[in-house]
């Protein structure tokens, strides 16, 4: 397992290292968008990896992993699609409803998703960039257990860019609405009751609200700031929780590829309720984590 | 090895990996084949670097709407057998990452003569290096509106390259007309 890791690795820093010093389209944020859309005919193949760490209790782990391909059909409109992948690693922790067992799942696939975004307003050439994003995707697998979770993902999100001093500084503003409709699966194996592992379908409406700042401190180089509010309403509990992440980011592009990498802990959060046990009531915990870190490399062609 | 090492092996080789990437340059030409281009029949190329003081420098950002970057303005009064030709300024602006330098030949009735791009260094938007798309500087002076969409054509998938040039020779003009004219 651990040579097979350093080959792959090692793979990876070679097609870095051949493929050195090219133009990239611009993914300043890790977890926001900008308003600018590819050009008509250019696609980006993007890799995206985010640690999701530590809940407080017992030992949690998960990694999300979403290859993207993306195209421009014309200059204000491209399409995107994802394979979606995800590994959840949890030990001594158990949380009715989401974390209903210990698990070790090793990287399995968990779904497909779609998007589409149509730039209304450049913000390289207007006084402000906004752009419309939606996505639709199906998982197999709940981000939060790694257990069986059939779920039905909308998102619609404004995205508002404005560039200063030359284009130097790059500031984004993000809203969207996401719809969930999930059935979480039977575990093979296992007995639960329906308060342990609800297997009645749910349905979740989410707002999320985002800012961001970056900065090009050097040719090539980019270094911001983002942070992401996130609450979620549910029939029975209104306000079923909510999230406030903010951390640096860091963005490098070179010719034909780039690469952001974004560390996003979670600063407050809150909701009707914390998980038995759980010391730091101050975090949203049951669903996110204390730490995020997502790294994404993208290459244009 | 962790799962943790193992993650942190992936910003561990890329970091590397950008920082050796070889930067790419196109250079099309040197200053002095840039003189040469722009001003053929010029004989002799008088260097003159001016250092623009606070009120120049706010006098050129109003006048243009741009703001600049640097106080060292590079130019050089060309001249055919002692008589003006005009000036050949040298200049640097960002594209999408990496600068891009070109000069700007103005002639002696103020009017852009010529653009020439000297170093590109990013691979899209070099687009701007066509003949076409630099003509339309051609005749361009100071005061004229210079803006992408309008007097200036925009190159899809180099507009950042095209906006920052349009913006550079726009205060090039408004450069040479408060300290070179």
């Amino acid at each position: 397992m651990v040579r097979l890791d350093r080959q792959v690795l090692l793979g990876v820093a070679g097609v870095l290292l051949s493929a050195g010093g090219a133009q990239a389209d611009e993914a300043l944020f890790g977890y926001l968008k900008g308003a600018e859309t590819l050009p008509k005919g250019a696609s980006e193949l993007v890799q995206h990896l985010t640690r999701r760490w530590d809940k407080g209790e017992g030992e949690y782990t998960a990694y999300d992993s979403k290859t993207e391909f993306e195209h421009g059909f014309t200059d204000r409109f491209s399409g995107a699609i994802y394979v979606l992948g995800q590994s959840v690693d949890s030990k001594g922790l158990q949380i009715d409803g989401y974390i209903p067992a210990d698990i070790n799942s090793g990287m399995k696939y968990s779904g497909m998703e779609v998007s589409a975004k149509y730039n209304f307003l450049s913000p390289a050439k207007d006084d402000f960039g906004l752009a419309v994003y939606v996505s639709g995707a199906y998982t197999q697998l709940d981000p939060h257990s790694g257990q069986k979770k059939d779920k039905y993902t909308v998102e619609t999100w404004l995205l508002a860019q404005k560039n200063f001093l030359d284009d130097q500084l790059v500031w984004v503003g993000n809203v969207g609405l996401e719809s969930t409709y999930a059935v979480r699966l039977p575990i093979e194996g296992m007995t639960m009751t329906q308060e342990q592992w609800p297997t009645t379908p749910e349905m979740e409406i989410a707002v999320l609200a985002g800012t961001g700042l970056s900065y090009r401190v050097a040719p090539n180089w980019f270094v911001g700031a983002e942070a992401l509010y996130d609450t979620e309403f549910e029939t029975e509990v209104g306000q079923e929780r909510w999230s406030i992440q903010a951390g640096p980011n860091v963005h490098y592009g070179a010719k034909d590829w780039w690469f952001t990498a974004t560390w996003l802990p979670q600063l407050a959060g809150g909701g009707f309720e914390t998980y038995p046990g759980q010391t730091d009531t101050n975090l949203q915990l049951i669903e996110k984590t204390k730490q995020e870190f997502r790294l994404k490399v993208g290459f244009n062609f | 090895m962790s799962n943790f090492d193992r993650w942190m092996m992936v910003p561990a080789l890329i970091i590397p990996a950008a920082a050796s990437a070889p930067a790419f340059a196109v250079q099309y030409m040197t200053v002095e084949q840039a003189q040469k281009v722009m001003f053929p029949a010029a004989d002799a190329f008088e260097a003159k670097i001016v250092s623009l003081t606070d009120e120049q420098k706010n006098a050129i950002e109003t006048a243009s709407g741009v703001r600049v970057r640097s106080n060292e303005i590079r130019a050089w009064r060309a001249s055919q057998g002692g008589k003006a030709a005009g000036w050949f300024m040298l200049d640097e602006v960002y594209g999408k990452h990496e600068f891009i330098t070109y000069a700007v030949a103005i002639g002696t009735d103020g009017a852009v003569k010529d653009v020439e791009i000297l170093e590109y260094r990013e691979t899209h938007g070099s687009e701007v290096t066509n003949a076409k798309w630099r003509a339309q500087f051609v005749g361009k002076k100071a005061g004229d509106t210079l803006k992408l969409d309008e007097d200036i054509r925009n190159i899809s998938g180099a507009t950042l390259s095209c906006k920052h040039l349009t913006d550079g020779v726009k205060r090039l003009l408004a450069t040479y007309a408060a300290v070179l004219k």
